[in-house]
């Protein structure tokens, strides 16, 4: 047996470049159906195993699927934002713990995310430098997010203006970074956290101005009526939030007509799920409720279907590579006529004959396989990672 | 040879068996037996907490004594504490506006008075003023001294009853018996506070500081306040006011947070104004607790009204 399988893998060192195109082209055609598969599957795990650790978001009537992006991967253009009293209204039904979302500014490109520190309990987030933020103007930076920014505890990120032709609009503010946190390999990472509040005072809400009552501000002053000061737009609001002016911010209005983008609602069993988002199913209903994991699954049927198209694609393209394959074999065949003759007139059998070639064909065959099978094993290691990198980054 | 093999496998096993420890029985959630970590805003809330709980909570209250805990301004290492606590007790009706101002987790805040809010009193007049070692500070908007209507305290201690029982539900009998001891001292102080008034409830009193609200409404005391410190002397704008006060309503007795100075009490006797202390309590006394200050204010407040007089 030997000696048949020396003469085969003699043949197919000798012949490298046919050998090397002929388990190139069966490689791919092994690997390409099943790295799909493979690829196509982790990808809906990681889609979906976000969507699934979130029970319930709330957010305005429209788009669930841009709902699910902004607010699971910080993504997508703002959703409608809706009132504050919805993450009240959650907080009252007695079904759900609400946890606000507001994903509306960004720092150089990096979300600005406003939350509540019950976020962080939520995704298991925890502080790798520094500390968690604990006064207004502070934020704890995504792993990602730091090194994009160059960041870290102590520094400062400034939000970016919305429009720099909106001067009425969004005034940038400088926060200083009190942590940074473990990195999860998931969008967290790649997001700034700051207090809901600090994420109103982005927005305008809130502020902190120089004192009216003090002579720096009279050119500022408007009218003075005993303990009503009104002052003109001149007064000297600040951009920073520190020590020294922390205690001037405050906010006007009513709060529950704040903006979120998204409340999760963290329900405290399913069964509260269910009587949770039956209150959103009315047509009256300025909200929705959707669950994450549907929206996702949805999403990823799409992408199932094609697929199936692709994998169908890749099976007949596959088949005529085989073909072709056969039929390079047969025609070498041909061409080995004087050298088979050859064989049999130094005593070698048609058995023998037979055996050389078909050795040829399996070792062939086996490093295709092997190849495919490693190439595989790779896509499962690696294609995690990459497909999580592809889904944050796009 | 006979093969002792199986034996000592059986002999094996046996110790085996008898050394391993025994699982671990999962426990059901609020079946956590650990101290309740309570963070509160204020002494009140403090001495609640500890009279409801007993041993089932620690009860921190981290602010310097010598500041009143309204006008506190943290510094972020000082938050930090109390977003590791299990629960968070607040005042509510404005009181610690730096709540306002920190990160603390939502799910972790109770309001002590939320159910009372629609009962909530504004402040008239707010005046600022520049004084005390905190320096310039304002009761303008919702007036937040709530635990000194008894009545109110008595709510107040009853949310941080349902708070406690959420959390550590296998104490609930504890916390009921806490709960009604504490309740029979306060509605005990509130009878007492009743008939004291209910002797002249037509007596104007002056308050040293905008803090008697609730105290006012609860007893119909006819109270009218300015905005003085005990351990600052009023300047001269600050007596004209109260001069101005005085011709309206004829106060014989002003009612202080604290001891005030010697010099503003004889003054204040130059225009037929004598001072007692009724004591907000709103931080850790030096002597006694939130209880024995209040029935001090009560003996304070009786001398006042054991007094006829002529208005």
């Amino acid at each position: 047996m030997t000696d048949v399988l020396y003469l085969a893998w003699r043949y197919v060192l000798f012949h490298r470049y046919k050998t090397s195109i002929l388990v190139l082209s069966i490689t791919l055609i092994a690997y390409l159906p099943i790295g799909l598969e493979v690829l196509v599957s982790q990808s809906a795990e990681e889609l979906t195993a976000r969507a699934a650790s979130t029970p319930l978001l709330i957010g305005a009537r429209g788009s669930a699927l841009e709902l699910v992006l902004n607010s699971l991967y910080f993504e997508s253009a703002s959703p409608t934002p809706m009132r504050y009293e919805q993450v009240e209204r959650v907080a009252e039904s007695g079904q759900a713990s609400p946890i606000p979302l507001h994903a509306r500014f960004r720092a150089r490109g990096v979300p600005i995310v406003g939350t509540t520190l019950d976020y962080f309990d939520f995704r298991r987030l925890r502080v790798d430098s520094g500390r968690q933020m604990a006064v207004l103007g502070e934020c704890v930076l995504g792993a990602r997010a730091a090194d994009e920014l160059g960041a870290g505890p102590g520094g400062s990120v400034v939000s970016s203006p919305e429009n720099v032709f909106d001067l009425a609009g969004v005034y940038p503010l400088k926060m200083r970074v009190a942590g940074v946190l473990a990195p999860t390999g998931g969008p967290d990472d790649g997001a700034v956290f700051v207090d809901l509040k600090t994420a109103w005072v982005i927005e305008g809400l809130g502020h902190g101005h120089q004192n009216l009552a003090s002579p720096a501000a009279s050119a500022a002053v408007l009218e003075r009526d005993g303990n009503r000061i009104v002052a003109n737009a001149s007064v000297v609001e600040y951009t920073e939030i520190d020590a020294s002016n922390l205690e001037s911010f405050h906010f006007h209005g009513d709060r529950a007509g704040y903006p979120v983008t998204a409340v999760i609602a963290v329900p405290h069993d399913d069964k509260a799920a269910v009587i949770l988002q039956g209150r959103y199913q009315s047509n009256d209903e300025p909200c929705q409720s959707v669950r994450p994991r549907r929206v996702m699954d949805d999403l990823l049927s799409t992408i199932f279907r094609v697929r199936g198209y692709v994998v169908a694609a890749v099976v007949l393209v596959g088949l005529s590579t085989l073909a072709t394959a056969a039929l390079v074999f047969l025609l070498s065949l041909r061409l080995r006529q004087r050298e088979i003759r050859t064989i049999v007139k130094i005593g070698g059998s048609r058995r023998r004959v037979a055996a050389v070639l078909a050795s040829e064909v399996v070792i062939v065959l086996l490093f295709s396989l092997a190849l495919a099978g490693g190439l595989t094993l790779l896509t499962g290691w690696l294609g995690s990672a990459a497909m999580r990198a592809f889904i944050v980054s796009s | 040879m006979r093969s002792h093999l199986p034996g000592a496998l059986l002999i094996v096993g046996a110790i085996m068996t008898a050394c391993s420890p025994e699982p671990a029985t999962p426990k059901a959630s609020g079946e956590d037996d650990g101290k309740l970590s309570v963070y509160v805003v204020n002494y009140p809330l403090l001495y609640f907490a500890e009279r409801i709980g007993g041993d089932a909570v620690g009860v921190e209250f981290p602010l310097p004594a010598d500041i009143d805990p309204a006008f506190w301004e943290p510094s972020p290492e000082s938050i930090v504490p109390f977003q590791q606590a299990d629960v968070i007790l607040l005042n509510g009706a404005g009181y610690a506006r730096w709540v306002e101002k920190v990160s603390l987790p939502e799910t972790k805040l109770v309001d002590t008075s939320k159910s009372f809010a629609t009962r909530f009193l504004q402040v008239e007049d707010a005046v600022k003023h520049s004084h005390g070692p905190q320096g310039e500070h304002s009761h303008a908007g919702t007036a937040f001294t709530t635990w000194l209507d008894p009545t109110l305290a008595l709510e107040q201690a009853g949310a941080v009853r349902t708070a406690l029982v959420n959390l550590r539900p296998q104490h609930e009998a504890a916390f009921a018996k806490g709960f009604t001891a504490l309740e029979r001292d306060l509605l005990d102080l509130d009878k007492r506070l009743q008939a004291t008034v209910a002797r002249d409830p037509k007596k104007p009193l002056v308050g040293s500081h905008p803090v008697y609200q609730y105290l006012a409404r609860r007893y119909g005391l006819n109270l009218r306040s300015v905005h003085w410190e005990p351990d600052s002397a009023p300047d001269e704008k600050m007596w004209k006011e109260l001069q101005k006060l005085l011709e309206s309503h004829p106060a014989k007795w002003m009612l202080w947070e604290g001891p005030p100075l010697g010099e503003t009490i004889d003054k204040l006797e130059r225009l037929g104004v004598r001072s007692t202390v009724f004591a907000p309590c709103g931080n850790v006394p030096e002597k006694g607790d939130f209880l024995s200050v209040l029935r001090n204010n009560a003996r304070n407040l009786e001398a006042v009204f054991a007094e006829e007089g002529s208005y």
